[in-house]
């Protein structure tokens, strides 16, 4: 058996998302879409300086991206819709940018918390692939909040959110995967 | 009727014993003890062959598992070698704690890495110290280099960003999903840690996204580089500047193919 041969699991997972796959995107597009709105709103409530601006403008355009990024892998199913549950939550706390700061990081720590949960449920590597490295942009995003204005380690270390991801089945393995003949 | 003089007869059959002869000289002979260490023209000397490199999931978390261990002897290195002075001196307890944490994801994955079957691996991966690290660290703490402090900070800022492109990376090849999901737990945490070490580093609103040195026209170091975590080399500059105040550049990569920690690689 060569290297390269033995790299394949004995059932390859496919590149494409499977159904529940595109179920769990759907989900993340609509959390991200929501990160989107209220990083729009913190902007429009309350006052920064030109580089807060920059760097919140520049969050918020992140997530638009991931949002696209869901469009690609979903196709049809995708919706564009925002998760209003979620701009609930935290819409009501931006009136200040100390209150915002606050808010912006518990929603980074909830969406990075909730994408990893949908990534642990994943069966398409393509789109794991691109979740994987939204993760670790949005892991940092949460940390940016904990280092400014001022430098507070537990706050930029510690995450406690907890996950909005649903759980959906996955078919059964013999529908989704492609046997690797020897 | 063959026309076969006398002569020609005789020639053929000269060459025939001559032929007979040469072959039996490059054979075996009676009474000669065959030796490895003396080549003979046909024969191949006996080779030990290596053990086959199966790339699977164990070796990929044992891999991840010796990363923790570079991260955690450089940062015991920063501690025991008193290498943060002067402002840099009270990032002593945020060094503290990131070592600590890679003991901790060190730990986790060890524990995937046994509920799978496999053997822990538990010290730091050879090839990475050295490849990168102990180069780099020889650059950091050689005389003359006037930020050895802010220059070992660079450095593990360095290792924090491989460590997550080490996990964000295996996401592809491992084959289940919650594994996954596990590696991105601790690349996350890693991430972070990269955050604190780029804010110490290069600081301020202006700087949490990717700019590029007015000078050198180089990135600077930036606590969020891009909209989508990147793959690619880390660049590190650290040591004594040159004439031009330009410090040595190396260019650190996640673990290839010969740096994984195959199931036949044990710690010495």
């Amino acid at each position: 058996m060569t290297t390269a041969q033995a790299r394949l699991p004995r059932s390859t997972p496919p590149a494409q998302p499977t159904d529940a796959d595109k179920q769990l995107l759907l989900f993340s597009q609509g959390v991200e879409l929501a990160a989107r709105d209220l990083y729009k709103k913190a902007l429009e409530s309350a006052k920064y300086s030109d580089d807060e601006v920059a760097m919140l403008t520049m969050f918020g355009e992140h997530h638009n991206t991931y949002a696209q990024a869901m469009n690609g892998l979903i196709g049809k199913v995708a919706t564009n819709k925002r998760n209003d549950a979620l701009y609930s939550t935290h819409v009501g706390q931006l009136a200040s940018a100390q209150s915002a700061y606050a808010a912006l990081q518990a929603l980074e720590n909830t969406v990075a918390a909730t994408n990893t949960d949908i990534l642990g449920q994943l069966r398409g590597l393509d789109a794991a692939r691109i979740l994987a490295s939204i993760i670790t942009t949005e892991a940092r995003m949460a940390a940016v909040f904990g280092t400014l204005p001022a430098m507070s380690l537990t706050s930029a270390l510690n995450s406690s959110a907890n996950s909005l991801a649903p759980k959906i089945a996955q078919a059964s393995e013999a529908t989704t995967e492609t046997t690797v003949s020897e | 009727m063959n026309n076969i003089s006398r002569r020609d007869a005789l020639r053929v059959g000269g060459l025939s014993v001559f032929g007979a002869a040469f072959l039996a000289a490059c054979g075996k002979q009676s009474g000669v003890v065959e030796s490895a260490n003396i080549l003979s023209e046909g024969v191949v000397p006996p080779t030990t062959a290596l053990p086959a490199g199966i790339v699977t999931d164990v070796v990929l978390l044992r891999t991840a598992a010796s990363l923790e261990y570079n991260a955690i002897d450089t940062y015991n290195a920063v501690l025991e070698g008193g290498l943060l002075t002067g402002n840099y001196a009270k990032l002593t307890d945020a060094v503290k704690r990131f070592r600590d944490d890679h003991q901790a994801h060190a730990d986790a994955v060890n524990q995937l890495v046994v509920a799978l079957g496999g053997k822990a691996h538990t010290c730091a991966n050879d090839r990475m110290n050295r490849l990168y690290i102990d180069p780099a660290m020889k650059l950091v703490t050689e005389k003359g280099n006037p930020d050895t402090s802010r220059d070992i900070i660079a450095l593990v800022h360095a290792m924090e960003n491989i460590g997550v492109q080490t996990y964000q990376g295996f996401v592809a090849t491992l084959t289940s999903p919650a594994l996954r999901a596990d590696a991105m737990r601790i690349a996350s945490n890693e991430a972070r840690h990269a955050v604190v070490l780029a804010q110490v580093l290069n600081g301020g609103y202006a700087s949490v996204g990717p700019t590029n040195n007015e000078t050198t026209g180089k990135p600077n170091i930036a606590s969020v580089p891009a909209a989508f975590g990147s793959l690619s080399t880390v660049l590190l500059s650290v040591g004594t500047p040159n004439a031009d105040n330009l410090k040595p550049t190396l260019t650190f990569e996640t673990p290839s193919l010969n740096g994984l920690i195959y199931d036949f690689v044990d710690c010495q």
